[in-house]
Formats: structure tokens, sequence, C-alpha cells
């Protein structure tokens, strides 16, 4: 279960602060896949980024117990000189995994990048790159993975790799994704949240929030 | 997936940056490694060079090459390279700032580690070379040149932290400390020692703190070496002032800085 408490996000800009969230009062449940909507602009990434805690609420808190992933998105944090697998290494050193050994080579395998994986992300392709973040997401255990339009660069295949890996993890974990694919959304989630003008909106049925969504 | 405790999880954020940085620092020059102990040994020849045509640079109680290593390897290992990789430390925090994880401070206290750990290591190799050559280089008292080292160092990564702070209103503070790293260079008592300078100016040169840790670690290093100003409570007021300063400032400012 996350909380969102009064959580409000502003960027100062030279007009004044600009509100993308306003007073987010939205409890996700923790065994429900969730879809975030909303039009472009409308906070999608924002929200993801803020349960993801690599941004901060402007007011308002966040509350969660669960082990969260970090928004896995086209751009998120890899280093662009180190290779594929020293990126791996990083990422398990910070979360406190030792033996890495086991995290690679399930990176490896998974992302099918074969011998681009010694070398450097910086020269991956994007549709590489989706895969490759997706992979390293999937060599931990989190609660909760938090996607950002990741699945839609990656081929057919690929993207039915990903669908699998995720069912597999369906028993321990759930998903929040930003996706502008329909397809994907009623295939992945059973709850949505819509963001629009500054507000968030709980939905337990998929198929009503984006009817919601497309009559904006 | 473990619990971790907070300060666990800094261990293991610092270690990660730790080994990171080690690598960027070693892996993306092809000389990198050597470059580190060529650049102090060119310096260190050059200025003997220098010197010897100007027939001064024996100062009585320490040989050329190893008077210039006893304060040029401070200065520019642990006073300039700590001090520049925390100011830089925001634009390389912006890579890394996709896990919740890992802060900004994390990133300074890992580049400050590794700035420390690389004088050691250059210097212990640059004495055993010395040594080896035939110099007298061992430091006359390693322990009070260590304790001092620590103050200098300590003070170069609170004074580049605050700049980097400070530098999030104002771009132009990076380059105006670059800008003065030269000009430091020259009045910090780097290149001659203090009691050569004339008795009128020692009193306005050692209002700079830098002029007093460089004393400091000279006298340290060679025992019949006594320093006209040097100060160890000059250096640590500043040490800590600047550190409390640089501490408050960043958890004042953090957020902001890396917000985009």
């Amino acid at each position: 279960m996350i909380k969102l408490n009064q959580v409000s996000k502003y960027y100062p800009t030279r007009f004044g602060p600009k509100y993308v969230l306003r007073n987010l009062n939205i409890t996700l449940p923790g065994d429900r896949d969730i879809a975030i909507l909303g039009q472009n602009g409308a906070g999608k990434s924002t929200l993801l980024r803020l349960i993801g805690g690599i941004d901060f609420p402007s007011s308002g808190a966040i509350e969660t117990k669960r082990f969260i992933s970090w928004p896995l998105a086209l751009s998120s944090g890899f280093q662009g000189i180190m290779s594929g697998r020293e990126n791996v290494r990083f990422v398990c050193r910070i979360h406190g995994v030792r033996e890495t050994h086991e995290i690679e080579e399930f990176v490896k395998d998974f992302s099918e990048l074969g011998q681009h994986f010694e070398l450097p992300v910086g020269s991956y392709s994007s549709g590489m790159r989706s895969k490759y973040g997706f992979a390293v997401s999937m060599g931990f255990d989190f609660d909760t993975y938090l996607l950002d339009e990741i699945m839609a660069v990656g081929d057919a295949s690929f993207r039915k790799k990903c669908a699998e890996a995720l069912q597999n993890k369906r028993s321990s974990s759930n998903i929040i994704l930003v996706s502008h694919d329909e397809g994907l959304i009623r295939q992945q989630c059973d709850a949505a949240i819509l963001l629009a003008y500054g507000r968030a909106e709980f939905y337990e049925s998929v198929d009503r929030a984006l009817y919601r969504y497309q009559n904006l | 997936m473990q619990a971790r405790s907070a300060l666990s999880i800094q261990r293991d954020v610092i270690f990660a940056i730790f080994v990171r940085e080690m690598n960027a620092r070693f892996s993306t020059y092809t000389f990198g490694n050597i470059w580190i102990l060529l650049e102090p040994l060119v310096m260190m020849g050059m200025f003997v060079i220098l010197f010897g045509l100007r027939g001064s640079g024996n100062f009585g109680y320490a040989e050329p090459p190893i008077f210039i290593m006893a304060a040029y390897l401070p200065f520019k290992l642990l006073w300039q390279g700590t001090m520049r990789k925390n100011i830089s430390v925001l634009s390389g925090a912006r890579g890394l700032m996709g896990f919740r994880q890992v802060r900004m401070f994390d990133l300074s206290l890992a580049r400050t580690l590794v700035e420390g750990g690389l004088f050691v290591v250059v210097a212990t190799i640059l004495v055993v070379i010395m040594e080896w050559l035939g110099f007298n280089a061992v430091p006359g008292d390693p322990l009070k040149l260590f304790y001092y080292c620590v103050i200098f160092w300590l003070f170069a990564a609170s004074f580049g932290l605050l700049m980097c702070v400070v530098s999030s209103f104002a771009r132009e503070i990076e380059k105006i400390v670059s800008l003065m790293t030269l000009p430091l260079l020259f009045i910090s008592a780097v290149l001659y020692p203090m009691s050569i300078v004339p008795v009128k100016l020692q009193k306005a040169l050692a209002v700079n703190p830098l002029v007093h840790a460089n004393e400091l670690i000279r006298e340290a290093w060679f025992p019949l070496y006594s320093s006209p100003v040097a100060d160890i409570g000059y250096l640590i007021t500043w040490m800590g002032i600047t550190m409390a300063l640089a501490l408050a400032s960043y958890r004042l400012r953090w957020q902001r800085m890396i917000a985009r």
C-alpha cells in the first residue's frame, strides 16, 4: 500500500510556481496493477518519480513500507560510459547485493544483448536500452515495479517476454504503469488512476478510466 | 529484499560510487594511472631546473625536489583535487539521480574519499621513488603530517561543497574558483617557504589559510624547518566554519539543486 498524503508538486518557472499535482490524497493498493492515465504534461511521470523517491513533493508526504523499484524510463539512470555489466554491478551494490555475479548473468540472458553487454550503455539503441533497463529491474525482487513507457520501444518478442516475466512476479509484486498504449494497459492492469486538472481519481475498473480519459 | 538501516544504505551507496569513480578515473584515460604519478614528477623536475638556473632552491633543510614535493603534492591533490571534485558534484550527481538510494552528499563523500586515498597512495609511491633515487624523502614526523593533511583535506572538501551550493545560485562562481587556482598557487607558500618572505608581508599572506596548511605540512615533513607563521588553530577554525557553512547550506538547498 502506498499512501499519498496531501501531495503537491510544483516547478518554479518565470511565471511563478507551475503546479503539476495539487493536494493529492490517494491510496494505491498493493495487490492491484495500476495504470496512470493522463494527457501530456498531466504529471504522470512526475507522480511516478515521486513514488520512486527520486523526486520530492513540494508539500505533503508519501508513505509506504514496500520495496519500490526505480522508475524504469528510457532515460533512467545508467551511466553511458560504463558497460552494461558495470552498471548492473553498480545497481546491485547500491541495493546492498554483494554477490553480483548471479544478477549479472541473469540480466545478460534476459536482455539478449550478447556481446553488447560488455560495451558502454551509451552505445545502445533505444530498443536495447529499454530491454537492458527492464532486465536489470527484473533481477531484483521488488514489491512494486514502476514502468514509464518502457515497453513501448521493444520489439514484439521482447514485449511478450516482458509480459511473461511480469506474470511470474505477479504473486509477490504489482506494477504501476505509465503508458499511452491502451492494449498494454488493458492487458497488464486492473486498476487505474486518471490525472487531470491537477487532481487524481482512482478507478477500480480500467475500462471506465479509459472511457473517462478518452472523453476529457 | 531486506530492509537496511539508513546508515548501511549509505555505506553501500558510498562503496558503489567509490568503485565507480575509481573505474572512471583509471579506465577513461589511456595513461590515467601513470599520469597521476607523472604530473607531480614533471612538476618537481621543472621547478628543480628553474631553481637550479636561479642558483637558489636549496634552503638548507631539504633538497629542492623534496621541498617541491612536500608542498606541491598536498596542494595539488588534497586541495585542488578534492575541492574541484566537490564543486562539480552537482553535475556528476545528475546521472545518478535515477535511484532513490543515491544522494548528492554520498557522491561528495565518495569523491572526497577517492581523492584522499589517491593522495596517500601517490605520496607513498613518490616518497619510495625519491628514497630509491637517493634523496632523503621520508617525512620527519609522519603522524603530525597525517594530522595536518587530514585537516587540509577536510577543509578542501568543505570548501568545495560550499562552493557547489553557492554556484547553484550563480554558475559564475565555479569559473571564478577555477580562475583563482593559479594565483592561489603563488600566494599560498607552495613553491617558497614563508621564512624567505619579508616580515612585513608575512602577516598579510598569513591571512590565507592555505599558507598555514602548507607551512604546517612543511614543518612536519622537515624537522629542521620552523615556520614563522604556521598556526594549526587558525586552520582548524577555517575548516570548522567552512564545514559548518557547507553542511548547513547543503541541507537547506539540496532538493532544489537537483530539481530540474
